[in-house]
């Protein structure tokens, strides 16, 4: 050991590949560094995938085998509840309504999110710490806070300011308004937080130039914030998609009344024998348009539009 | 003269009159124009139902009665919440004498599961970020793995954990159960149910602390890195000196808002079939009270307002530590 290049071939030969590697790691810790860094990616892998693989393998069960315990294999393989799911219910509208909130308040809580998070985070005025503490305090409720009266408002009981809108309940408007207005906070503080810490020199750049203020804003201040907008957008559809209160009660639960892939899901629980196999297959079915949007949208987090020359 | 022909023209459009319109205001009162919509939709939609509810909770339950409410009694439904008298809830908020074991009291629940699912979950999204941000062959795939538990809907993420420990169904309660951990149906004791609760959030809710991690980090940049390599910085002090102090702000902005979302956790507690009997947290008692059994709306809006109280005051723990940090030069 103490005289390394002489010893090492035979070395090689007489101590198996383990205790080379870890000769070659002590010499070389970057090699340590990477294998912790597999073990640690192999483990994320597993405790996120794995129980979705194993949900899958109760949808590919057959539906009377079931109840014996699924493991590693599914019981009995059979996987016509993927079929049969459609034939109980539209399932494919249930996703489509959920679609049109998610979609509606991502880009409405966006652009509105925008414009408080700029003023919030570039510009000095009275009153901002109230207000952004104002922000912050409404996310404090539960959202069973604010239920009743709304639920009143959009089925058109009682009136707000003396105005009656139109009722609500059981359209996008039903669930859309209510919820930009829960995820907002959120959304608001994550751009206040992007947009403050672009430089100040890349604005002013683009005023000298003579972009408008609010060109300024469109052009220079959220391209150069994307991962930060993305983000913000990414929770937000998905935290819409994935609601539970709003959606579950401000509709109706038949897919032509708006009701979301919560109803849907519910309903195999409720309208049937308890088919196990059915409510996996159609959790299966709800996660993949998501999936598929998370594939999307993560290279937009990670775009690095930020890095580089660009910041200080 | 590009920019003066561009100035006549804008005087004809309406849309450039708006533009021309917003450059001449102060600072301030462009603040307050952006500001508008942001709180024209947060004032209808969030603060006149809370000014609503908060009335409601002045006044007195009235259960048999077309109306909902009785007589009005100021503060006397905050007292009896707090003091464990209000015969109408399902569990008690608190209860002080000790009668009540740790898990059926909703503050104790709601609080101690706060503070294990945000700890784990950012520790958890730690790691998840810091293994998205690196460069390697099919990272891509592995950044949609770890995304996806938190793209699941809730109800589904229910049914999921309702399964794994499904006595029949599901392989983990066997092993547990044989080595003592849990009881033959864990979804209905209190404590086995928190633990899978708590799983269940820290399964798919250790996403969202990454990828606000991962945004922060995507902001550094990369040539600090270099410099700190060069000059013989380890990973740790490289992790240390330069991206937690940069992604201070990002992470601070994910653990208040998740600290805020787990004091309100209640869809994973009925959609895993626990329910709101077995794992009573604050928001679960709220929805009992309001739509259960009693439907009583005064002490249901009660609880919500003594939740949100709550919630603000370990909101402002953060917010003093926040403003006492080094690091605390946001805001």
């Amino acid at each position: 050991m103490s005289q390394p290049t002489g010893t090492e071939r035979s070395d090689d030969e007489t101590r198996g590949p383990l205790s080379n590697w870890v000769d070659s790691a002590i010499k070389n810790p970057k090699k340590v560094y990477r294998a912790m860094f597999y073990v640690v990616v192999i483990f994320f892998l597993f405790t996120t995938l794995f129980p979705l693989y194993w949900l899958t393998m109760i949808a590919l069960s057959n539906s009377n085998r079931v109840s014996e315990g699924v493991g590693l294999l599914p019981a009995g393989f059979d996987p016509s509840s993927f079929v049969e799911i459609f034939q109980q219910i539209p399932l494919h509208l249930y996703l489509f309504n959920s679609f049109v909130f998610a979609t509606l308040t991502t880009i409405f809580v966006l652009i509105v999110a925008s414009l408080a998070g700029y003023a919030f985070g570039r510009l000095e005025f009275r009153g901002k710490r109230t207000l952004l503490l104002t922000v912050l305090i409404i996310s404090f409720f539960p959202p069973a806070a604010f239920f009743i009266p709304l639920f009143q408002l959009f089925t058109q009981q009682i009136a707000f300011l003396g105005l009656t809108p139109p009722e609500l309940y059981s359209t996008p408007g039903g669930v859309v308004v209510p919820l930009s207005a829960i995820f907002m906070p959120l959304a608001i503080f994550i751009l206040t937080t992007f947009y403050s810490q672009i430089p100040d020199g890349l604005e002013d750049a683009a005023r000298i130039e003579g972009t408008t203020r609010l060109g300024a804003l469109f052009r220079v201040i959220i391209p150069l914030s994307a991962p930060g907008v993305a983000t913000a957008g990414i929770l937000t559809f998905i935290a819409v998609y994935n609601e539970f209160f709003f959606s579950f009660l401000m509709t109706g639960t038949a897919a032509q009344d708006w009701a979301p892939i919560v109803d849907g899901i519910i309903s195999y629980q409720s309208q049937f024998q308890v088919r196990y196999d059915l409510m996996a297959a159609a959790s299966i079915v709800a996660v993949v348009p998501v999936a598929i949007l998370v594939v999307v949208a993560q290279e937009k987090i990670v775009s690095g539009l930020t890095s580089g020359a660009l910041k200080e | 003269m590009a920019t003066e022909q561009r100035q006549q023209q804008q005087g004809w459009n309406p849309v450039s009159r708006v533009l021309n319109w917003m450059e001449q205001l102060s600072e301030e009162a462009y603040a307050y124009l952006l500001l508008a919509p942001a709180f024209l939709v947060l004032f209808t939609i969030a603060l006149w139902p809370l000014w609503r509810t908060f009335r409601v909770s002045l006044f007195a339950d009235n259960l048999f009665g077309a109306a909902k409410t009785g007589e009005f009694v100021g503060l006397q439904n905050y007292i009896e919440v707090l003091t464990n008298q209000n015969p109408l809830l399902s569990r008690p908020l608190i209860d002080l004498t000790g009668g009540t074991p740790f898990f059926r009291q909703a503050l104790l629940v709601t609080l101690a599961f706060a503070v294990i699912s945000v700890v784990f979950e950012t520790l958890i999204g730690f790691g998840q970020a810091y293994i998205m941000s690196k460069e390697y062959r099919g990272r891509r795939w592995v950044r949609v793995a770890i995304i996806l538990p938190w793209a699941i809907p809730i109800v589904i993420q229910g049914m999921l954990f309702f399964l794994l420990f499904n006595p029949s169904v599901g392989f983990l309660s066997d092993p547990l159960q044989a080595i003592g951990l849990f009881g033959s149906n864990p979804l209905t004791s209190s404590t086995n149910a928190f633990v899978i609760v708590t799983v269940a959030d820290i399964w798919k809710t250790s996403a969202f602390m990454a990828l606000l991690i991962l945004a922060g980090m995507q902001s550094i940049d990369k040539s600090l890195y270099d410099v700190a390599e060069v000059a013989g910085a380890s990973p740790w002090q490289r992790f240390r000196h330069i991206t937690l102090p940069l992604i201070f702000p990002a992470l601070m902005v994910a653990m208040l808002f998740r600290t805020i979302d787990a004091m309100r956790i209640y869809g994973i507690i009925e959609a895993s079939g626990a329910g709101c009997g077995t794992v009573p947290s604050l928001s679960c008692l709220v929805v009992d009270t309001m739509f259960g059994v009693t439907q009583a709306y005064a002490s249901a809006a009660t609880i919500a307002f003594i939740t949100a109280s709550i919630i603000a005051l370990v909101i402002g723990g953060y917010l003093v530590v926040l403003k006492l940090s080094p690091e605390g030069s946001y805001q």
